[in-house]
């Protein structure tokens, strides 16, 4: 059977290589054929016409006899395609009109999907720069994110996995460079991190057991390939060199490779690396001390599955030894890279709502490519008609048309992904107002590639099937006959309902647009319960290793420092600034209010200074701000805020009470209570607040605020209350800014929820408007008869206008209410990212997007409509 | 009869016969049938044409240039190793079928 399989290839090849000399031949082989009927004919007696006439009829057609023979030997697909490739491009040269038309719509839209696509990939599915990541997992034990030192060291000890390591991003060290200090968010690594992870390095090494375990309290450090460029302008003989960092040298051990991709992920690229040590890391000998997240290296063969029951088995155990009973093992155990926690989840819902609405407006971008044809397709019904007749099946017809669409989606992809190369450029550069350094590295790549690629089939399928299908359908008699109207009504038919269901996907994707917009509106103007405007924050990098006395010293000159400055009229320093990102814990405990029985509270906790809420512009509602007169030594004592009160103390007195902690035995005096004010974000539910004094605080101090009141703009006193600062002690991160500007990390989200569902709703809008014109436009052109008709017996342009506009606003108001429904459902999972007191089926944002819809649907039918009312009636009925 | 009420694949057994006995072209192949069958079937010619290809494709025949009769160039086509297989197997399937058939409608 070999051979034959051998025979067919051959043969194939053959038809593909020497298409010309098949051709010659079947030429030949049909002619033969012919002659040799024609010649017995003529033995029958007929004359030499007829006898050729009777063969070619009882032969059949000989074009399509080719057409199948050549479909049979599998050449005629390629050859046809190429054809027609040929050949469509020449027919969309000479309609530069459509091109341009066609091009710009799928480029907004696939535009918007490859960057969406290759943003979510950055962020989302990204795996870290490491050896063998795959088998690298992070871990969560216990009741948090974080375990406590002696528990790592217990778990990578115990051979549950080939080894555990740890990292955290939490705190802040200060970088004193000869005359003054910046704050940086280091990455704290457990001793072994480096081999664990296998970060790739350029220069130097990793640092590494046992020279960086931390009881030693290595100072050696590791920077990342941006940090020694931007920072350290890529110095040579970078090694070696010392960075003094909290007041001590850390000696520079190695550099990353570039562009290297941490484990923590979302594009987080701390620019130091430290090891835990006890000077920045003072709670390490702690049993319950948040320190680092672990992360772990399977066993070679060792699955995920049997990876976690092993770590749990030894977690449950060590727990036990501590007398842990609440211990709950393992909570989770996913492989690095994937989107784990609280931020993972409302990072996966937002790209999966960003996915679904750039998908949809491709959908609308391609519907007004469809548009376009099916009207190209009805003014070449009679090519479309005459090339059927003439022996061309539909289905060579379709494959025509689709090649067709292929070239105007291809074009438009291209023009697209120029456009989504532009954007990654636009994003890499983005800043965030945020202290950890992100960096995102954006690049088109083979996976964008197979992306474009791919979208260039699905928008040319979307774009050109439906109007092919239509193109090829129904009868050619009326086509041939000319009787336009049969068609052209189908043709208006099927565009009319391609364009409801474009107003229909854009009004929901512009009612999902407004409620961002809405929501960033709204969480500008909440009022946050303080004063944001006319104060200034400084935000302080302080040496965590110095004393609480230390701290408060300088806090205190300082405060002192800034109020002597002209135009300022209150300072106050705090351990805590609300809606940064350092706004305080939240605390869930259990405690005994006047001695009475103990009871659970929930609330937000902060360390504030004396007149802190005097600077903040918080009201003071009874009792007294914190003083110099509590100290450390001092009674304990609290302010709690309104909703506290009512929640907890029911009574209208607050000053006066007590409270005692279950697992403490100090007893804390009520001195004060405060109004009520914003924590972590703008859209939380009112909270109940505890605020103790900062010099009671007995944790360490790594970062500490003044808040500063003015009299003029903020802008004005940020260089001179920083020099102010500096000038007390140079090795202070001394960081200022409007507390505006400082506050802006609250309200990151909502902006980029706003910009970019505001970008795709407002795209969406623009290409339904688009298509309404063009189909607006068209109709006009073809009810240029009836126009003419009813001009001629009187009617007015207004009427003509009505006309016109009567038609668009039907088809705009059935789509906009069909939106307006569906958004009614599809929006409600969004209330996660709305501020508090905004619905998700927002009346306001429902009624805004109709009245876009009237208002731009209006002008897009408007310009046809005016070119109606200048149709002439004698020259419009003599083209009749 | 005409080619569409021919029962489907019908037309490659009675190409397949046709050129069994001696290397035949299309013209040839076609008064063959028709003769062979009494002139009941009567083939529209040009449909041959795709079958005799598809045929060659799949190896069952092959097909080569010599003059016919009067002397002129034609593609001659005859019948392979695999085609006589073919052909035996089709026919003795064709024998079951109709000999079933016609069990059937003497006994319905």
């Amino acid at each position: 059977m070999s051979f034959r399989w051998f025979d067919v290839a051959r043969l194939r090849v053959r038809s593909l290589l020497r298409r010309g000399r098949v051709e010659a031949e079947l030429d030949r082989e049909l002619r033969a054929h012919l002659e040799a009927q024609i010649e017995e004919n003529i033995r029958f007696g007929m004359p030499a016409e007829q006898a050729r006439f009777e063969a070619l009829r009882t032969f059949g057609g000989v074009d399509r006899v080719k057409e199948e023979v050549r479909d049979v030997r599998g050449v005629s697909l390629i050859e046809n395609v190429a054809r027609d490739l040929r050949y469509t491009l020449r027919g969309l040269r000479h309609d530069p009109m459509l091109l341009v038309a066609a091009a710009t719509s799928v480029a907004l839209g696939v535009g918007g999907n490859i960057a969406v696509y290759s943003l979510a990939r950055e962020i989302l599915f990204t795996t870290p720069d490491a050896r063998a990541a795959e088998t690298l997992v992070r871990m969560q034990v216990s009741h948090g994110s974080h375990a406590s030192y002696p528990r790592w060291l217990d778990l990578n000890a115990s051979g549950a996995l080939d080894a555990v390591a740890g990292y955290s991003i939490d705190k802040q060290v200060n970088w004193f460079q000869g005359d003054h200090a910046v704050s940086l968010t280091p990455m704290i690594v457990t001793a072994n991190f480096f081999e664990v992870v296998g970060v790739p390095i350029s220069l130097g090494r990793g640092f590494a057991e046992p020279e960086a375990r931390a009881e030693r309290d290595p100072r050696v450090v590791v920077v990342s390939h941006a940090f020694w460029q931007r920072e350290l302008a890529g110095d040579s003989t970078v090694l070696g060199r010392r960075l003094v960092l909290n007041g001590e040298p850390y000696t520079i051990v190695g550099v990353l490779a570039p562009k290297v991709r941490s484990v923590v992920g979302f594009g987080i690229a701390p620019g130091v690396y430290l090891p835990v040590n006890r000077a920045i890391v003072p709670e390490i000998r702690a049993p319950n001390a948040a320190v680092v997240v672990l992360v772990g290296r399977l066993k070679a063969g060792q699955t995920l599955v049997e990876g976690r029951a092993a770590v749990d088995a030894v977690d449950r155990r060590l727990g036990r030894l501590q007398g842990d009973t609440l211990y709950a093992g393992v909570q989770e155990f996913e492989p690095v890279g994937g989107l784990t926690g609280k931020m993972g989840r409302a990072a996966r819902t937002f790209f999966g709502l960003l996915g679904v609405v750039s998908v949809l407006v491709l959908l609308i971008a391609c519907a007004n490519v469809a548009g376009l044809l099916i009207a190209r397709g009805t003014t070449r019904r009679r090519e479309i008609a005459i090339r059927l007749a003439l022996g061309g099946t539909r289905a060579r017809l379709l494959q025509q048309l689709l090649v067709e669409g292929f070239w105007l989606a291809l074009l438009g992809t291209m023009c697209g992904a120029a456009l989504s190369v532009a954007f990654m450029r636009l994003v890499n550069g983005l800043t965030l107002p945020i202290p950890v350094p992100i960096e995102l590295h954006l690049a088109p790549d083979r996976a964008t590639f197979a992306a474009a690629l791919g979208l260039v089939f699905v928008s040319m399928m979307l774009c050109a099937l439906l109007p092919a299908l239509a193109a090829t359908h129904g009868g050619l008699t009326p086509a041939l006959k000319r009787e336009e109207r049969s068609y052209v009504g189908r043709g208006l038919r099927l565009r009319s309902l391609l364009l409801i269901g474009q107003v229909t996907v854009s009004t929901v994707l512009l009612v999902t647009a407004f409620l961002f917009v809405r929501n960033l509106a709204r969480s500008q103007s909440t009022n946050p319960g303080f004063e944001v405007e006319d104060a200034l924050v400084a935000e302080l990098g302080l040496d965590e290793a110095r004393s609480m006395q230390e701290h408060i010293a300088f806090l205190e000159r300082a405060v002192d420092r800034v109020r002597g400055l002209p135009g300022v009229k209150d300072v106050a320093y705090s351990r805590v600034l609300p809606l940064s990102t350092h706004s305080g814990s939240s605390n869930g405990r259990s405690v005994h209010i006047d001695g009475r029985p103990a009871e659970h509270m929930e609330y937000a906790l902060g360390q504030v200074g004396p007149g802190y809420f005097g600077a903040m512009g918080i009201r003071l509602l009874q009792g007294r701000e914190f003083g110099s007169s509590d100290v450390a030594a001092g009674p304990r004592v609290a302010i709690v805020n309104e909703q506290f009160a009512r929640r907890y103390l029911r009574g209208a007195n607050a000053v006066g009470r007590h409270l005692r902690f279950t697992d403490d035995t100090t007893d804390i005096e009520i001195v004060g209570m405060v109004a009520n004010s914003k924590h972590n974000s703008l859209g939380e539910e009112q909270r109940a607040a505890l605020y103790h004094p900062v010099r009671q605080y007995t944790g360490g101090l790594g970062v500490a605020f003044l808040v500063a009141r003015v009299r003029t703009n903020p802008a004005a006193l940020v260089t001179a209350t920083r020099r102010a600062i500096g000038e007390l002690d140079r090795s202070v991160a001394v960081d200022v800014k409007p507390m505006r500007s400082a506050l802006a990390f609250a309200l990151l989200p909502s902006q980029v929820g706003a910009v970019v569902l505001g970008t795709l709703g407002g795209l969406g809008l623009v290409l339904a408007m688009f298509g309404l014109y063009a189909i607006v436009a068209y109709s006009v052109s073809r009810r240029v008869g009836e126009i003419a008709i009813r001009s001629a017996l009187g009617a007015t342009h207004r009427q003509v206008v009505g006309l016109v506009l009567r038609d668009s606003s039907a088809l705009v108001g059935v789509g906009v209410l069909l939106g307006l429904g569906i958004a009614a459902f599809v929006t409600r999972p969004l209330t996660t990212f709305l501020v508090a007191g905004l619905s998700a089926t927002d009346p306001l944002s429902f009624a805004a997007t109709a009245g876009a819809f009237a208002l731009v649907s209006a002008l897009a039918s408007w310009l046809p409509a005016m070119r109606a009312t200048r149709v002439s009636p004698a020259l419009a009925m003599r083209l009749e | 009869m005409r080619p569409s009420d021919l029962i489907q694949g019908t037309l490659d057994v009675l190409i397949l016969k046709a050129v069994a006995t001696e290397p035949r072209h299309g013209w040839a192949i076609a008064k063959r049938i028709q003769a062979a069958s009494g002139d009941v079937l009567q083939i529209k010619q040009g449909s041959l044409y795709p079958a005799l290809h598809r045929l060659e494709q799949q190896g069952w025949i092959r097909a080569e240039w010599r003059t016919n009769e009067t002397g002129r160039e034609a593609k001659f086509y005859s019948l392979t190793r695999a085609g006589r297989a073919q052909l035996d197997e089709e026919l003795s399937q064709w024998e079951r079928l109709s000999a079933a058939i016609r069990l059937a409608l003497r006994n319905a």
